[in-house]
Order: C-alpha cells, then sequence, then structure tokens
C-alpha cells in the first residue's frame, strides 16, 4: 500500500492521525505516535493513534514529563529502539502503565532535527517477538526514517512563522536534475547526460523531494514548478 | 574495538570523549593547522553541543585511536552552517537517510605503519567500517563526508572510493577540504571488510567498554591499595555496593557513607575509596 502524502489529505489534525494509520497498516506495527516541539513557535504537537483511555490516563499522570521515548530520544541522532531504554526507572514506570492498557513495550523511535531547534519524534510500536522484531526493523527502518522528516516538515511548515522560514531551497544541481525528470528523462539517462553517477542523481533527487516536502518525484516536480523553482518541461 | 557514544551515553564515557577532544586538537590544530578553537588541549565545537554521534576506535588498552562525529543532515551540521565554501554558497543536501560525517581522525602517533592491527590502516578502516554499519543499522541510505586530500587517497586506496564529492575542494589551514559522498550499502563494507582483513564483528557493547577502561585505568594508576594491607571487610563491602551502584544517586550514595565512616579509614584509604572507584572495582 502506498502512504497518501500529507498535503493531499483534508487540512485538519485528523489527517496526521489518519497518517499515522497509514505507516501502521503499511509495516503491520500496532500503533504509531509523532510528537514535535518547535521552540521558535512556542509550540508542542502531538498525533497518537492510540485509544483515548490510554491518551487520557497519559495526560492525567503527566507521563509526557518523564517519558524517556521523548527525552531520551532527542538525544540520539539515529532511531532509538525502546530496549535501549528499558533499564531507565521512568521507562519502566510509563511502561508499567501502558502494559495495563494493553500496549507493548516494544518499539522505536525515530528522532529528526530540524534547521530551527525544531525537533520531531516519530515512534512506533508492535507487539511480537523479539526475533521477529529484529527482522522487521532492518526492512522498516529507513522507511520510517522518510515518514519522520515528512511528517515533522510538515507540522512544522504548518505554522505561520515557522512555515515562511521553511520555504524549500535546491542547489543549482538540485534544480537541474529536477528540470531534466521534467524534460521526461529516467536516472539512468540524467546520470549519462551530467556524466555524473546513478547514485549522485539518485541521492540529489531523495534531498529534492525531502525539501519539497514529496513523497514521489512527479510530486516534487510539480511542486518545484508551482514555486518557480524549475520551468515546466 | 568500535564504541558509539551518543546523547543517551555520554555520561558514561566522559573521559573517552576527552581523549578524543585532544585527539582532535593534535590532529586539527596541529597537524592539519585548520583554523579551530582548542581550550585546556581539546578541540571541542559548538555542534559539539547538539549531542551528535561519536563513533570511536579504541586499541587492545582501550586508549582512543581514531574517531568521527555524525550529525543529521536535516538539523544544523558543518557543510550548512561552517563549511559553505565547500558548497560555493549552494544549499546542502537534506536527508532523513543521510548523515554528514566530520572530524575524521586517527592517531599516527600511536599507531603504526602497515596493514597489521594497531596500524593507522587498520584503526582507518575499522573506523569506516564502524560508522558505515551504525549508519546502515540506523537506516541511513548514504554519508556526505567532509574529509582532506590524503584521507580521500586513503579511502580510495581502502576498497572505498567516494562514489561522487559535492561543491570544490577549498584551502583549510595546512591542507584543503572537500565533501564526498559514500553509499552505506553491504557491496561497500564487505569491499573495505575484504581489503582490511576485518571479518569479526567490530563493535563493542557498553558493558565491555567500561570493563576495558576499569582495566586501563588499574593499569595505569597504581591500585588503589597498594601501600595498604589487604582489604579489610569494610573495604570489600564498599567495593561491592560501589559496583552494584546502578545510576549516579546510588554511587553518591556509597560516597557519601564512605565520607561518613571516614575515622575508619586511614586519609589514604579514604581517598583511595573515593578517587578511584571503578579502578578499586576492578582489583577487588
Amino acid at each position: 500500500m502506498e502512504i497518501v502524502d500529507l498535503s493531499t489529505l483534508p487540512d485538519s489534525e485528523v489527517r496526521y492521525t489518519e497518517f499515522l494509520r497509514q505507516i501502521c497498516e503499511k509495516h503491520d506495527m500496532d500503533h504509531a505516535a509523532y510528537a514535535g516541539m518547535n521552540p521558535a513557535a512556542g509550540t508542542v504537537a502531538g498525533f497518537v493513534t492510540y485509544d483515548d483511555a490510554w491518551n487520557e490516563h497519559y495526560q492525567k499522570q503527566g507521563l509526557i514529563m518523564i517519558d524517556p521515548t521523548i527525552h531520551m530520544a532527542r538525544r540520539s541522532i539515529a532511531p532509538v529502539d525502546w530496549s535501549r531504554l528499558e533499564r531507565s526507572p521512568d521507562f519502566q514506570r510509563v511502561f508499567r502503565d501502558a502494559h495495563d492498557f494493553g500496549l507493548p513495550s516494544q518499539g522505536v523511535t525515530i528522532p529528526i532535527r530540524g534547521p530551527y531547534g525544531d525537533i520531531g519524534l516519530l515512534s512506533a510500536t508492535r507487539n511480537c517477538s523479539k526475533e521477529e522484531w529484529r527482522k522487521l526493523y532492518t526492512n522498516f527502518i529507513g522507511d520510517l526514517q522518510a515518514m519522520a522528516v515528512h511528517i515533522h516538515d510538515n507540522v512544522v511548515s504548518s505554522d505561520q512563522l515557522t512555515g515562511a522560514l521553511y520555504h524549500p531551497t535546491l542547489s543549482s544541481r538540485e534544480a537541474e536534475i529536477l528540470q531534466w525528470v521534467a524534460a521526461g528523462k529516467s536516472q539512468q539517462d540524467i546520470g549519462d547526460i551530467l556524466s555524473i553517477s546513478h547514485r549522485t542523481v539518485e541521492v540529489h533527487l531523495r534531498s529534492s523531494r525531502e525539501k519539497l516536502s514529496a513523497l514521489t518525484t512527479p510530486q516534487a516536480v510539480g511542486r518545484a514548478i508551482a514555486i518557480g523553482l524549475i520551468t515546466p518541461g | 574495538m568500535i564504541i558509539v557514544v551518543d546523547g543517551l551515553n555520554r555520561h558514561m564515557f566522559s573521559e573517552v570523549l576527552d581523549e578524543m577532544f585532544e585527539l582532535r586538537a593534535r590532529v586539527f590544530g596541529g597537524r592539519l593547522g585548520w583554523d579551530v578553537k582548542i581550550e585546556d588541549g581539546k578541540e571541542i565545537d559548538e555542534f559539539d553541543h547538539l549531542d551528535p554521534a561519536y563513533v570511536i576506535g579504541l586499541d587492545d588498552g582501550g586508549n582512543v585511536v581514531a574517531a568521527v562525529r555524525a550529525l543529521q543532515t536535516t538539523g544544523p551540521h558543518m557543510l550548512s552552517d561552517v563549511f559553505s565554501a565547500i558548497l560555493c554558497g549552494e544549499a546542502p543536501l537534506r536527508s532523513a537517510t543521510m548523515w554528514e560525517s566530520t572530524r575524521f581522525c586517527v592517531d599516527t602517533q600511536r599507531l603504526t605503519r602497515g596493514k597489521e592491527k594497531n596500524s593507522v590502516s587498520y584503526a582507518t578502516c575499522e573506523l569506516m567500517i564502524g560508522s558505515l554499519e551504525y549508519a546502515k543499522n540506523a537506516g541511513i541510505q548514504d554519508i556526505i563526508t567532509v574529509i582532506d586530500p590524503v584521507m580521500d587517497r586513503v579511502l580510495k586506496r581502502s576498497n572505498c572510493a567516494p562514489y561522487d564529492y559535492v561543491g570544490e575542494t577549498v584551502p583549510m589551514g595546512k591542507v584543503s577540504a572537500l565533501a564526498a559522498l559514500l553509499d552505506c550499502t553491504d557491496e561497500r563494507i564487505s569491499g573495505l571488510r575484504e581489503f582490511a582483513g576485518i571479518h569479526e564483528n567490530v563493535f563493542m557493547d557498553d558493558e565491555e567498554a567500561l570493563a576495558l577502561f576499569a582495566a586501563k585505568k588499574a593499569a595505569t594508576q597504581s591500585p588503589a591499595n597498594q601501600d595498604h594491607k589487604p582489604l579489610t571487610e569494610l573495604e570489600k563491602y564498599f567495593v561491592e555496593q560501589m559496583s552494584a551502584a546502578r545510576n549516579e544517586a546510588e554511587r553518591q550514595d556509597v560516597l557519601k557513607l564512605i565520607e561518613a565512616l571516614s575515622d575508619t579509614f586511614t586519609p589514604e584509604q579514604k581517598i583511595a575509596l573515593l578517587d578511584t572507584p571503578r579502578a578499586f572495582a576492578h582489583e577487588a
């Protein structure tokens, strides 16, 4: 199943939860959650697929103040497998409660650092054997990284102030490659035309897509044309 | 062996980090003559305060022999902020699946020539393998690395040639600097492993590393009870408490208890107990 780009979902808070649901479905996860901190705008955002009962308990007990999947994971540059947090007393406190609500303590949090001190954390959990989890991990982790930056960039740029700061700038190489895509050339062709490796083309396209908050290359081309970074065809 | 130190475990490895910052001062401030800030013999910049990840190479004695620093390209990093000359003012690449690696250094004084263990070549390859595997396991697909032309040649010679470069080679200190692209694929890692003859796991976990440092301390510092009789029952008790302490608060409690019972110990014994809990624990 392909994940629907956030901007094409209806413009309300529900779309973030819907996006998280799609992530769960694609990667066979039980639940997903996003927490974002944006100090420039002074805002905190949170979207989850958990049941209301747990959300209420989590808020009432002030678990957000101690939750290590937020406070510790944000200090890592790599995804944090929750097994790394297990020994912390705060983890045991939060997940003892979570267990009573039928939530697993097996999961991963992906920290994303933005340019203005903003931080986004995408978490996903799944109740399964450790072996199965490890096997799945290798397959989903790269895609979850891309999903994490996608939801984070969308949340941050939906704020008026940071949205204005967040306008994408492409390097001339990125614009050049995107321009060739708009002209209908394949990645292989573009590599040959510019005398660069296939992987260099790929890495620049990946960067352009993420800068333009697009999940697919055609979408990135559309946006780049719309904001005048490249010309049509 | 390789350890990874980041914002989650750096409180356990502050001495290792200090040793690494000293190595960086010798390499970047001294040998390469870069314009870096050195204080107290350590090279530390603003990016070190942003919780980067350090991949650190250790020799069998637990000394830092190689190190590199990784940051996400989605947030503040060197190419977006201080190395913009390399990119000729162009916007840097930004991707959740690309990390930037900087401050790659190897201790050429401590290490030997050739390709054997404890050689510059071995330590370089081991650090490269560690960095690429750490990145790959995190779902990272590419690394953009800021290096000097010597390091670029080393990469090419080690079966690990960059697949491309971004921007220009610009003068920096006594040398120059450039930005190279490396993929974190199994092909690259196995090529590097083949070249270096390193087939085993290169990583050490936190516990193993702490044990190695305790052993190193015990060997370099004089044992805590050097001039004393064998350990008394009370000393043994403290050693046990100290090694059983699970966190800083519990360690502090043991130290307080030692203080409270200071009449029982000679001043030397007390200082030894307070100063070298780990070495002492290892002794016991």
